[in-house]
């Protein structure tokens, strides 16, 4: 009985601090929601959380002072006196605030209190995100022309050209080097494997230089190719060494009787390994696509930012302006990009809890 | 390029024609001191006859078969490409777009223009990796000019006609193309698009209808500021916020300042770096400069508010009715941040910032961006020709937001009376001086200045430590 308390308490306590881990997660991602339909200026001005209905002062009576009063002396309104400082931060009287109204006609507002409950929304941000922004352009006449901006659909589609093979290549090339190190006995097996691992921590932004180099004279640049082994490259060593933790940990006596039965390897391979190691395969998977979804500096440096290959981040990047002037864009176009992962990570919940605890948890 | 003769010839003459008419039309530009007529290149027929100290000249190098964009424009390149990289996105970049294509259209040649945010970071690395663009636009002469030193940049000198330059171009400007090369000087990069710098914007309307008059002097400007303060506003918008560039807008005050303070010459030793930061010309600036921005009843939101508004945010109070500050100085391509609805000319309008010592005249600091050349192919040439007329930047002129540099932009292109006073301004400056800080090394420039600036105005440092802390960044 105490044990099964205990148990119980210290579930609730386990529950209670990933409830306010979500928490601190999702609340941002919320802010960033609900900005994401308020237009720029009530951005710039409030919080998100002035959505909600709220208690905010509303214009009440003015108060009309006389022209010549020094701002640099105690101010006097009705009857009290009020520093120039407090009036402009709003200063409480009775049940009122008085604040200026205009400063340089001297008027004073009496501002009441009162609820809030319809928030201003709109659905500029995410017009202008899909499809593309107008810009004016003005003819020698002085007459606008309004040229259209590109949406997104462009980049969506190039990226998920790029994610895709550069999510599965990697993870089935690392399939069968994993199997191979975990089950095949080759001479240098061990030190290939510390290769590997070693390869881990270094960082891409070295390479880079080089790789470059090496694609400017195989003419690989900006090409969908280019940027598919790139992503490979780079992802490989990772997502080798989780397939070998996943499949190092299979029953051996499966494998046994296998080539018992006279399988060879390849048979092992497709037949046994790929159906068993589905959980790990697809939870890398969605690692591996979050990471090339994501991605900003490898496609920054081998694909570039012309509009036939760019991908989302970059052009989101590019939507804010030279000066950043859009900056209230980002709002909704994160959440258009946050999409993708979302849906590929709700249908493959299941894989990736699982998949996080078989890199980590072994036997 | 094999052709009979008898048609080469008649080829190189009409081409020789075309070259002279088109260049004595720019010629008549020459003195860039008048403000008004510019001619356009087109109408150049007129001008033929008069002035011509440069006939002779290009006739000899316009013999064999006339520039590259001359034939380009004959079609010689049709379906080539010229790779473009540089750091207009968006908005910025439709507007280019429309402004070459035109060219494109004419010459066949492709030009594929890539941009991107993260330019200054990425054309190192390309550059490096051997996958440079045939041609690169720098908004910061600075990274050019390192760049310029690996001797990876094509030199222009041979490649442009400079005659045509000279006439096409404020002297100052050619000035500030050439760099150090790998050995000795080198024509690192043209001119195409600029921005002025020592503009105050102000809400036009209700400055009138207050009854206020522009100042033509500092003192006048200090005057109508306190007067301004006493009538309930504070007069100043000013923000640095940029995020990791927070701080360059303080170093275009600093620079306005000090080109109304010292010689021009002192401002050329002070970006090189013989001047030191420490220096009394560089303080007194930063004085002249504090007397406005630490006053808390001339700075909308007060000092503290500087360093946390950010630069396109700052003029929004302006535009409130009425206005809860009156003036923003910042380069023309602030109005991309103002109000859809305020219009230019009626509701907001600029002043040049007055000068301090009537001994250093007007002088004006501007911004632009410089072309440089990767490859040397021949339909390059040719667009690098291009971008050395006015027809390169002139739908985006016409749009607004930027001034041409060259001479052959005539004024009528500019759709705005605010925009044609800007590239009067620059025509008629005393003295043209290009942002300091962008000609820095990185290091100073986009670096130590900005921060410096920010711990000064936030009140972390004191102005000497300040100070020094910004001379630091050129020892290391």
């Amino acid at each position: 009985m105490v044990g099964k308390k205990k148990r119980k308490s210290s579930k609730t306590v386990v529950n209670l601090i990933l409830g306010v881990i979500c928490f601190i997660w999702i609340l941002p991602t919320f802010g960033l929601f609900a900005s994401s339909f308020r237009p720029a200026a009530d951005i710039l001005h409030t919080g998100w959380w002035k959505v909600f209905p709220h208690q905010e002062w509303k214009a009440g009576e003015t108060l009309q002072l006389s022209k010549d009063v020094d701002l640099r002396q105690p101010i006097e309104v009705n009857g009290k006196t009020y520093s120039d400082d407090q009036l402009k931060a709003g200063v409480k009287a009775d049940d009122s605030r008085l604040i200026w109204e205009n400063r340089r006609a001297r008027t004073v507002n009496m501002q009441e209190q009162g609820w809030k409950t319809t928030p201003d929304l709109t659905l500029d941000n995410y017009k202008n995100v899909l499809s593309g922004k107008e810009y004016k352009l003005k003819e020698a006449d002085g007459s606008e022309t309004v040229q259209k901006g590109s949406g997104l659909s462009q980049a969506f589609w190039n990226t998920l050209t790029i994610a895709v093979p550069a999510t599965v290549i990697p993870v089935l090339i690392a399939s069968f080097a994993a199997y191979a190190f975990a089950w095949l006995r080759f001479p240098g097996r061990k030190t290939l494997f510390v290769i590997i691992i070693a390869m881990l921590v270094i960082p891409i932004q070295v390479a880079l230089i080089p790789v470059l180099k090496d694609y400017t004279s195989l003419g690989l640049n900006g090409s969908y190719l280019g940027i598919w082994l790139a992503h490979t490259a780079f992802g490989l060593p990772l997502v080798t060494y989780f397939m070998y933790n996943f499949i190092s940990q299979l029953p051996k006596d499966l494998f046994e009787s296998a080539f018992i039965d006279g399988a060879s390897h390849f048979t092992i391979f497709s037949r046994l390994i790929l159906p068993l190691s589905v959980p790990a395969l697809a939870s890398i998977g969605i690692f591996q696509f979050l990471w090339v979804w994501n991605d900003y500096l490898v496609s920054l440096i081998f694909i570039g930012n012309q509009p036939s290959v760019q991908v989302m981040s970059m052009k989101i990047a590019d939507l804010v302006g030279s000066r950043g002037n859009d900056w209230h864009l980002l709002t909704s176009a994160a959440f258009i990009s946050m999409l993708m992962p979302l849906a590929i990570f709700f249908l493959l919940q299941k894989y990736f809890v699982r998949g996080l605890m078989g890199g980590s948890v072994k036997g | 390029m094999k052709k009979a003769p008898g048609r080469k010839l008649s080829l190189a003459m009409v081409l020789c024609l075309s070259f002279t008419m088109m260049l004595s039309g720019c010629g008549g530009n020459n003195n860039n001191a008048a403000p008004t007529a510019a001619p356009a290149a087109t109408e150049a027929p007129a001008a033929t006859a008069a002035d011509n100290n440069q006939e002779s000249t290009n006739n000899a190098e316009a013999t064999a078969d006339g520039s590259p964009l001359d034939l380009a424009m004959k079609g010689e390149y049709k379906g080539t490409k010229v790779t473009m990289f540089g750091p207009f996105v968006d908005a910025d970049q439709v507007k280019f777009e429309s402004s070459i294509k035109e060219f494109e259209e004419k010459t066949g040649i492709d030009i594929q223009y890539e941009g991107s945010k993260e330019f200054e970071a990425t054309i190192n690395i390309r550059v490096d990796g051997g996958n440079a663009p045939d041609i690169a636009d720098f908004p910061q002469p600075g990274l050019l000019a390192s760049i310029a030193k690996t001797g990876k940049v094509v030199d222009l000198t041979g490649v442009l006609d400079q005659e045509k330059l000279t006439a096409n171009y404020n002297k100052s400007w050619l000035d500030m193309s050439t760099m150090d090369g790998k050995d000795g000087k080198i024509m690192a990069g043209i001119w195409n698009r600029s921005n002025v710098k020592s503009l105050v914007w102000y809400p036009k309307k209700q400055f009138d209808d207050a009854g206020y008059t522009v100042p033509q002097t500092w003192d006048e400007m200090m005057a109508l500021t306190e007067q301004i303060a006493k009538d309930g506003d504070p007069a100043w918008a000013i923000g640095i916020e940029s995020g990791a560039a927070t701080g360059w807008a303080a170093t275009d005050w600093v620079e306005n300042i000090m080109l109304r303070t010292t010689t021009p010459e002192n401002y050329d030793k002070w970006v090189a770096g013989e001047l030191p930061f420490t220096s009394p010309e560089v303080k007194n600036a930063v004085d002249v400069m504090s007397k406005i921005w630490l006053n808390k009843d001339y700075v909308y939101g007060g000092a503290k508010s500087i360093v946390t508004t950010a630069f396109g945010d700052a003029p929004k109070p302006m535009f409130e009715n009425p206005p809860k500050a009156w003036f923003n100085l910042m380069g023309n391509f602030i109005t991309s941040f103002f109000p859809e609805t305020a219009k230019v000319d009626v509701d907001y309008d600029w002043f040049y910032l007055p000068p301090i010592d009537e001994q250093y005249g007007k002088p004006v600091l501007v911004a632009g961006d410089i072309y440089a050349m990767f490859n040397d192919r021949p339909e390059v040439r040719a667009v690098m020709e291009f971008f050395t007329t006015g027809e390169s930047i002139k739908s985006w002129v016409q749009s607004g937001g930027v001034v041409a540099p060259m001479n052959d932009a005539p004024l009528d292109w500019y759709q705005s009376e605010s925009d044609r006073r800007m590239a009067q301004l620059v025509q008629d400056a005393s003295t043209l001086r290009f942002d300091g800080s962008d000609l820095m090394p990185g290091k100073v420039g986009a670096g130590t200045f900005w921060k410096g600036m920010t711990d000064y105005v936030s009140g972390t440092a004191t102005l000497d430590q300040a100070l020094e802390q910004i001379q630091s960044g050129w020892n290391n």
